[in-house]
């Protein structure tokens, strides 16, 4: 039985000894200074982003005076939320209550106590036998959702010191049986990977058999508890040397809930809308093979709702069976193409499967609604801290000041150029909630009409996933932009300039608001890149 | 003895050789270790896994996506189209495939690099399929019409309000507007070929830039069809009609049965012969599965032979099949009334 026990008690220390932390690097106006109308935006406050573990650019490119350029990593309120600290994001309005984000509950809350477990169970480090956070493995990207997903509080995406190297020298995994494979850099971005195709005899790709399922870094090879299990990692450098290897990073889950909320209908009117756009774009939408409903989480948006994505990131990146996801999962190769894992990797947890289980049994506790906390699977919990995440805030400025004034211009350049077809500003509204009254009638300022378009050859990874082909992905939302490091599917880039070049390529449903982008002078530029930041 | 211990030693040989082969890469992609070098790379920046994509049931029939930027004229046999690029103008990026609701980026172009003027501008040339137009349009000019009653008020500035022009000797719709806030200026024309609103969309900051583009359509070669409000094929190309694959004029129809993929919008165009058989089909978007599928499925369709003054013709209407998102819009007055 896995239980958060010893996570609670984590998060209680960062609940009582940290909340102050970021409050110390907060511009008054939550973006790190003044600046004039079409000029680059000072980076984090203080040469740091002011956020744990993350560098930042620490000084303006001097080509900036006259050159667009990046601003960086936005400095002051982490997500723009007073109360967040890097290992505390707020929750939701309605789920806090009359409690303060970032301080320790004052009044019973049952919706912040399954909250709180969520986050709790989301820091929990897993291993491979040892109770009670057994089933790590046989195959893994990494042992602890916050890893991943941390920037710039928990439930981002990956951080600048990236995880995944110090997975041998942190004893993660063994040495002896893996290495750290070479797209795997100290301050690159957090990564799984993908063999869009299988591999004939003699090691080239066949585009004939379609592969595209996650091959896990690291194996449980050389660990406690696994001496029976003898794996290889997945061929990495033969897939680098016949170009058949793409990447994902983390995908931020801030404000997750309000997206789950929205009706179809309300999609569809936002698609609607789009027709007859200036702008060469015309999105469509994935769809739940189950039931056939718009689907919307993911690079892809090939899942459905927080509970599947939860469960499918359990199996596939800890390698932990669930009641959605019930068997360890093997690489697409020994899967479909082989006999599946070796018996002697399998139930390596010796608990049996699945995994992660409803605890039928828990400790008991005065406090009613955190013993009932405890009962739920992990991946419930996931889903339900996810789900009750609040969104970013966007740091648009003091009323007035010359910062402001460069954002809010930034903010319509980016409409006017054709970005806000696909990246929607805002999203009337979420449909009534039956989980908290934060999430129902609400906007969505996601900047995403969650529809999946084609991008064309330059992002393109040849990975469909329910019907979205090779080169389409979700429009990704823009809200906490302003504070995340790498961008893209494949975190390929750290500079917005370079993110808003790549939307343009052959056969792209972006080239057209790139060349209106070009268009601009330098300082409309910088108004762009500045509202961007903002976000 | 001899012979037994040379047969053996022949056999291990054999099987030694064999030992690679048999193990041969293993799925995942070969180990740890670099793949052999005989191996063969992908290409990159190319979409080899396509997805929904278009297809055809032959490759002699125009398509709308056809078209091509050649010595720096845009071609397209489908819609009988050529139009001569301005100078100091060029293709830029090809456009993406069609999409599920039917809508083309037949070109896209910009000011070329030998371009002197002191603000660079592009452009689109995109197709609307209106058999298949999410928006409640039956025509171009209700689809304009539509798009400059969605125009973003806080962005844009109406400079011309849609409004009926002649160009190259065909009735054009043209819609003007402005983003203030950069300066940058639209110019959009339209009109319909086989029930599709073909669109002309320039921008820049020069409109006179803009303006001398305008004055070059006047050049471009249109079929003689093309209508803001009744381009709707006939002469050498099939009349086109919306929905025509109904109960009333079909005799026989089977249905694709998709047996994996079901739930993405498949838009295909059909032109009925004059005996009332398909004799083409284009799938706007489809996987290769549920292509072949429509295909088995629409090869024994018969139609009642459409008939125009008494005799037959040939017909092309759009059929969705697949999850459609919406019920299709209902045809309008002005699509239907040639």
């Amino acid at each position: 039985m896995k239980t958060f026990r010893f996570a609670s008690g984590l998060t209680l220390a960062a609940l009582l000894f940290f909340p102050g932390m970021v409050f110390a690097q907060t511009s008054p106006d939550g973006v790190g200074g003044s600046a004039s109308g079409g000029t680059p935006l000072p980076s984090g406050a203080a040469g740091d982003s002011g956020i744990a573990g993350v560098a930042t650019p620490s000084s303006v490119p001097a080509t900036c005076s006259t050159t667009p350029c990046d601003p960086g990593v936005r400095g002051g309120l982490i997500n723009g939320q007073v109360g967040a600290t890097a290992t505390v994001p707020c929750a939701l309005a309605s789920v806090l209550g009359t409690n303060t984000c970032g301080q320790a509950s004052q009044t019973p809350n049952p919706a912040l106590d399954f909250f709180n477990n969520g986050l709790g169970r989301f820091q929990i480090v897993q291993t491979v036998d040892t109770l009670p956070n057994t089933g790590l493995g046989p195959r893994f990207n990494f042992n602890q959702c916050s890893a991943c997903h941390s920037q710039p509080t928990i439930g981002g995406t990956g951080i600048a010191n990236n995880p995944e190297f110090t997975a041998i020298t942190k004893g993660i995994v063994s040495g002896a049986d893996n290495t750290i494979p070479t797209f795997i850099t100290v301050h690159g971005p957090t990564r799984e990977a993908r063999f869009p195709y299988f591999f004939d005899a003699d090691g080239s790709p066949d585009p004939n058999k379609p592969n595209g399922g996650v091959e896990d870094l690291f194996t449980v090879s050389g660990l406690a508890g696994a001496s029976s299990c003898s794996l290889q990692q997945p061929g990495f450098a033969g897939a680098l040397a016949t170009n058949d290897i793409i990447f994902r990073i983390p995908t931020p889950v801030f404000g997750a809930g309000l997206v789950e909320n929205l009706d179809e209908s309300t999609l569809i009117a936002v698609q609607t809308a789009e027709v007859g756009n200036a702008f060469g774009v015309s999105g469509t939408f994935n769809h739940n093979g189950n039931d056939g409903t718009i689907a919307r989480f993911g690079w892809k948006a090939q899942n459905k709702s927080m509970l599947l994505f939860s469960g499918e990131a359990y199996n596939v990146e800890m390698g932990i069976s669930n009641e959605l996801f019930t068997q360890d999962r093997p690489l697409p190769g020994e899967d479909q193409l082989g006999t599946g894992l070796p018996a002697g990797c399998l139930n390596l947890s010796k608990t049996g499967y699945p995994e992660d289980v409803t605890n039928f049994t828990v400790t008991a506790n005065s406090d009613q609604s955190a013993q009932n906390a405890e009962v739920p699977g992990d991946i419930v919990l996931f889903a339900e801290f996810m789900r009750l995440l609040a969104p970013p805030i966007p740091a648009p400025g003091v009323a007035g000041s010359s910062a402001a004034a460069s954002i809010a211009r930034g903010q319509t350049q980016f409409g006017t150029v054709g970005c806000a077809t696909c990246h929607t500003m805002s999203i009337d509204s979420t449909q009534v909630s039956n989980v908290t009254s934060s999430l129902s009638n609400a906007a969505v300022g996601a900047f995403s009409d969650f529809e999946i378009h084609d991008m064309g050859v330059l992002l393109a990874d040849n990975v469909s996933q329910g019907t979205a082909g090779g080169d389409q992905f979700r429009t990704a939302p823009l809200w906490g932009l302003g504070q995340r490091i790498f961008f893209l599917h494949d975190g390929r880039a750290t500079d917005l300039l370079v993110v808003i070049k790549d939307h343009a390529s052959n056969g792209s449903e972006g080239s057209t608001a790139e060349a209106n982008f070009e268009a601009l002078t330098p300082s409309q530029k910088q108004d762009v890149l500045n509202f961007l930041r903002s976000l | 003895m001899h012979s037994l211990f040379h047969r053996f030693l022949v056999l291990l040989a054999v099987s030694l050789s064999l030992l690679p082969a048999a193990r041969g890469v293993p799925q995942n992609g070969g180990g740890s270790s670099t793949n052999p070098p005989q191996a063969k790379k992908l290409p990159t920046n190319v979409i080899l896994n396509k997805g929904a994509w278009p297809s055809a049931s032959d490759s002699v029939t125009p398509l709308p996506e056809g078209g091509r930027v050649t010595n720096n004229v845009y071609g397209n046999d489908y819609f009988g189209l050529t139009y001569a690029l301005s100078p100091d103008w060029t293709e830029s990026y090809a456009g993406p495939p069609p999409s599920d609701s039917g809508y083309y980026v037949l070109a896209q172009i910009k000011t070329a690099d030998t371009f002197k003027g002191p603000d660079r501008g592009n452009g689109l040339i995109t197709a609307q399929d209106m058999f298949f137009s999410l928006a409640p349009a039956g025509n171009a000019l209700e689809l304009i019409n539509y798009s400059r009653d969605k125009l973003n008020a806080e962005y844009y500035k109406v400079e011309q309000a849609p409004a009926v022009v002649r160009i190259a000797d065909h009735s054009f719709v043209r819609f003007d507007f402005v983003a203030p806030v950069s300066d940058l200026h639209w110019y959009v024309l339209a009109t319909q070929i086989r029930c599709h609103e073909v669109q002309f969309v320039f921008t820049s900051r020069d409109t006179k830039l803009l303006d001398s583009l305008i004055q070059d359509l006047s050049k471009m070669k249109l079929p003689a069809e093309a209508d803001l409000l009744s381009g709707m094929g006939g002469g050498e190309v099939p009349v086109c009609i919306k929905d025509y694959a109904q109960d009333e004029n079909i005799v026989k129809k089977v249905d694709p049965f998709f047996s994996d993929r079901r739930f993405n919008p498949v838009p295909v165009r059909i032109i009925v012969d004059k005996e009332g058989k398909v004799k083409h089909i284009h799938f706007l978007r489809a996987f290769p599965e549920q292509a072949k599928a429509i295909s088995d499925a629409l090869e024994q369709w018969q139609f009642r032979p459409y008939l125009v003054d008494g005799k037959p013709v040939e017909v092309e209407t759009g059929i969705m099949f697949g999850h459609a998102p919406r019920a299709p819009t209902p045809p309008r007055a002005a699509a239907i009334s040639k």
